[in-house]
This record gives structure tokens, sequence and C-alpha cells, in this order.
């Protein structure tokens, strides 16, 4: 394993779902400035007006400027048409001098958070939640593996947005819960498959909720808060559970919530780092 | 060691006991074993695709349960489709007028799915089909059911999830299995969290000599040397006898 840090992620053509808000706009950013010229990002969400902001934004940076093609793609990714637009455009704007294809599963929901597991008694209801957040990854990063498949000078890597939740129970949460330890399950399965794949399992907060204690890493001074997003801001008004209800508000209310730049950072720190073991589930307190 | 206090065999009580996938394998072993530990008046829901064997096995039951007064109901639905979840509370909550000590479901029925490579499914409808049948349909059904029959003093309240070692570990082309099997895990183990007066127990049967397990050698050539599932099914009464175990745990067959 090289000891020595990348400071690029090579000539990319990065594919990221959820990209119009949250943890999955900030990522756009910070990639688009960590790959070489020629790249090419793909950001594909269901919000059309989100995306062409953010791609907008994108064409003003630096990277943009210097050339950095960007592809925004409305779609439903439960849907095969939604699936087969995304690999359509991912192909369109891959190139022969692309030496990385990166893809990041980050689209997902939270669910109905305010209602126990004996409420759940409409199938459909489950359904609709597992297609969003289970089946529309395993068949994206299918899609794209089939599209890109493994070729000598060629790096692939496929990132799950995942959580605590994928590996600890919360009540009340059962949905989100369970869709996350599928998830991790899935992409642990393909790094099994797939030993020149890289897949990495990132949780981009740790604690649900936990005494403030702040954790000093490269100079950076993380509070161990939930991540800072729309799904967070349901989450604290809509738990059912009281204690976790009040633990979030009174983080938020006392700014301790953490910021997707941070958790960013450490994100692309382990990509260019490049040493996770495939499969793995790395959060952002993982030193 | 025999316990000198005990005067008479432990029993499940006078219970309604669910048991989906019962037509064939270990919910069918697991059927006839139970009706041996259920009490007069006791009622037996027996869920699977087929009537006819469904009907089969109602029959090879009826003497005894007959002579011990358990009545047994046939459910032939496909538990992939909303209705058949909602047919089986239906019934379910007609023998709710009964008093019962003992409400146990058994969420066996599953299925293996395509064993292939992670890359085969580009197909959604594939996936969800075999999600909703192996996730959603367990929490439909269970969360149905604790609505029929909410907690009150004196219910005993028992759920087993029918697990695997592949609920735990990844294994290459079973993307679709481990994957689901993980999914229920969680399920489940939120429920005990929600639920205090549940106890909630995922089972890992084991291999045995089911046609699931013949359909696995024919897809892959594994040979897993399979167990009778009499055997899986000794163990699983045994736990659910001995009712120590803790609600959440993920307990294997080569534990008990």
């Amino acid at each position: 394993m090289s000891s020595t840090q990348c400071t690029d992620l090579g000539r990319a053509l990065c594919i990221i779902t959820g990209a119009s808000r949250g943890f999955g706009r900030t990522i756009a950013r910070e990639m688009s400035g960590l790959v070489k010229p020629g790249s090419a990002l793909v950001l594909t969400a269901r919000s059309g007006d989100d995306l062409r902001s953010l791609e907008a934004e994108l064409a003003e940076s630096e990277a943009g400027r210097a050339g950095l093609v960007v592809e925004c793609v409305v779609a439903d990714l439960g849907q095969m048409e939604g699936l087969g637009s995304v690999v359509r455009a991912s192909k369109e704007a891959f190139s022969e001098d692309i030496d990385h294809v990166i893809l990041v599963n980050n689209a997902a929901s939270l669910g109905d958070v305010s209602r126990d597991a004996k409420s759940f008694t409409d199938m459909a209801e489950v359904d609709s939640y597992l297609s969003l957040n289970v089946s529309s990854s395993l068949c994206l990063t299918a899609s794209i593996l089939q599209a890109f498949p493994q070729l000598p000078g060629l790096r692939r890597s496929v990132i799950n947005i995942t959580s605590l939740c994928a590996l600890q129970p919360f009540r009340s949460w059962v949905l989100y819960c369970t869709g996350k330890a599928a998830r991790e399950m899935m992409f642990r399965v393909l790094a099994e498959e797939e030993p020149d794949l890289r897949v990495l399992s990132y949780s981009p907060d740790k604690c649900l909720y936990c005494p403030v204690q702040p954790v000093l890493t490269i100079g950076h001074c993380i509070v161990p808060g939930p991540l800072d997003t729309d799904m967070q801001k349901v989450a604290r008004s809509r738990t059912a559970d009281p204690s976790i209800r009040k633990s979030f508000s009174d983080m938020f209310a006392q700014g301790q919530l953490l910021t997707c730049e941070a958790s960013c950072a450490k994100l692309m720190k382990l990509l260019l780092e490049d040493s996770y073991t495939s499969g793995a589930h790395v959060d952002v307190y993982d030193l | 060691m025999s316990d000198i206090n005990s005067t008479k065999p432990r029993t499940l009580g006078r219970g309604i006991c669910i048991i989906t996938g019962a037509s064939k394998g270990f919910g069918r072993a697991l059927a006839h074993k139970v009706s041996h530990s259920l009490e007069p008046r006791s009622v037996l829901l027996l869920v699977a695709r087929s009537g006819t064997l469904l009907q089969e096995m109602k029959e090879e039951l009826q003497s005894f349960t007959e002579e011990q007064q358990l009545g047994v109901h046939c459910i032939a639905v496909d538990l992939s489709m909303k209705e058949g979840v909602d047919e089986i509370v239906r019934v379910a909550r007609k023998e709710a007028v009964n008093e019962i000590e003992h409400v146990l479901l058994i969420n066996n029925a599953a299925s293996l799915g395509d064993i292939s490579k992670f890359g085969s499914f580009t197909d959604p409808n594939e996936v969800n089909s075999y999600l909703s049948l192996n996730v959603s349909s367990p929490l439909a059904l269970t969360a149905g059911i604790l609505q029929v029959f909410p907690y009150r003093t004196g219910l005993r309240w028992s759920v087993v999830n029918l697990s695997s070692t592949f609920a735990l570990q990844a294994v290459p082309s079973w993307v679709l299995y481990c994957t689901a099997k993980a999914a229920r895990k969680m399920m489940f183990t939120v429920l005990s969290n929600e639920e205090q007066h549940i106890k909630v127990l995922s089972y890992s049967p084991g291999p045995m000599d089911t046609e699931m397990q013949k359909d696995i050698l024919r897809l892959t050539g594994v040979n897993n040397h399979p167990l009778p599932c009499q055997e899986s099914v000794g163990k699983l009464m045994k736990l659910l006898l001995d009712n120590d175990f803790s609600s959440g745990a993920h307990i294997d067959f080569f534990d008990v």
C-alpha cells in the first residue's frame, strides 16, 4: 500500500446520485476540484432546478472554466428509463483519456421516522422505500459496472453513502436502518466478488445522538454531531423517540451539526489515500 | 438433567401460530412439531402458495389436531402481493375473538433469488420483486398481526425471523439473498428494541435437506451437507419452549 497521498483523483468520470442537495451537492463541488482536466461529472437527482443551479455554479468554478464537463440528468432511479438515462449520459461523458470511474451512491430517503415498525402494514410503502434506497443503487451500480468493465489502466471506485444506522438499530427508524443494513451487505458482496474494484461504505456522520466531545483530526475540530442537511431537519422534527428528537434539536440549537464540507473533506482524503479495505465501513471519525 | 419441579411438559400455551412457507421444508416440519406443543383450542394458520400441499398437510395433521382440539386454517396466498398479506391478517382477526395466551409468528417463507454476479442485476423490477417478497412482506405481515393482537397482560408474543449465516457473511454471487437476510436481521432487531413485550428471534437454521437446498446444489454445485430439517426444527422448538433467548438475538443452529 502506498503511503504517498495523491493530490487528485485522476482524469475521472464521477457519477453522483442525489447530487442536487445536501451531502451529494457537496461531493460534486469537492470532487470537481480534485479531478484533472478532461474529467466529467454526471450529476443526477429528481429535482431539475436544483441540479441546474449546481451545474451553473460548477461551470463558473475554476474547474469549470478549465473545461470540466458537467452533465445533469433528472431521473427517477427506481425506473428503468431513469437508470438508462444516467448510464447513457455516463457513456457519453466518458472519453478514452478517463483513467478513473467513480460512482457515488448517495441518493437516499429517511422514510417516516415518526412511526414504529408495527405501523408498517402497507407493503406498498415499504416496497417504495426499498426501491429507492436499495434496488436503485444495486441496479445503477450493476449497470455502470457493465458499461465500464474492468480494463487495464482504468480504476473503478464505488462509494456507498451509509450511516451508523446500517450497523445499529434505532427505534422508529426501521426503514432507514433496514435500507442501510441492506446496502452495506450489498456492497460487501460486491467487494468480495470484484477484488479489482474499490468499494467504500462511507458514513458521513456517526452519532445519532451522543454527549458532546470534540474530536481532533488533522487540525480540524470535528464535533460529533449529525450531518447538517435537509434530511437531518426532517429527522429532528419527526423522530418519534423524544430523547433522540431532543438531542438533535439541542445539537442544532447549539450549532453542533457537522457541516457537509467537513465530512466531505474526510471522504476525499479516504479516496485520495486509497488505502481503505474494499467493502469496509468507514465513518468520518475513524482515524 | 431433569427438572424435578416440573410435573408437566412445557408447552407453547393456547396459542395462535402462523407459519409462512408452511407447505414444504422447514415450515412444514415446524408445523408438525409445533402442533404437538400447542394446547387445546389453539389455532394453526398455515400459509403457502400451494393450496393443494397445504390441504395435504391439514389432512396429515387431522387426526392429531382433532384429538387435541387444534384448529387448522390453510391460507393459499402469494406473500409478494399485498392481498396475500391482508388475507392472513383477515383470517387471524377472526380468531382474535378467542382467548389466546400466545401469538407465535414464524416468518419462514423466502426465496433464493437469482444466484448471479452483482453486475447482472440491472433490472429494478427483478430486484424490487425479490425485496418485496423477502423483506417488505415479513414486515407488513408482522405489523398486521401486531395490530390484530396488540399486547395485553397475559399475552405472550413471539416473532421468529428465519435467518441465515448469509445475513452476516457476504458471499459472492449471492447479493440478493445476503442483502435481504441482512435487511431482515436489522428490521427484526429494530422491532425488538421498540416492543418490550414481544420476544423476537432471528434463527439461522443451518443447512437442511429441503428443496431449497436441492436448488442450491443444482444452481451452484455446492453441497452444504444438509441435515434433516427435523433436527433444526427441534432446536428452534427448544429455544421457544425454554424462552430464555434475548429478544433481538440472532441464534444459529450450531450454537444451540
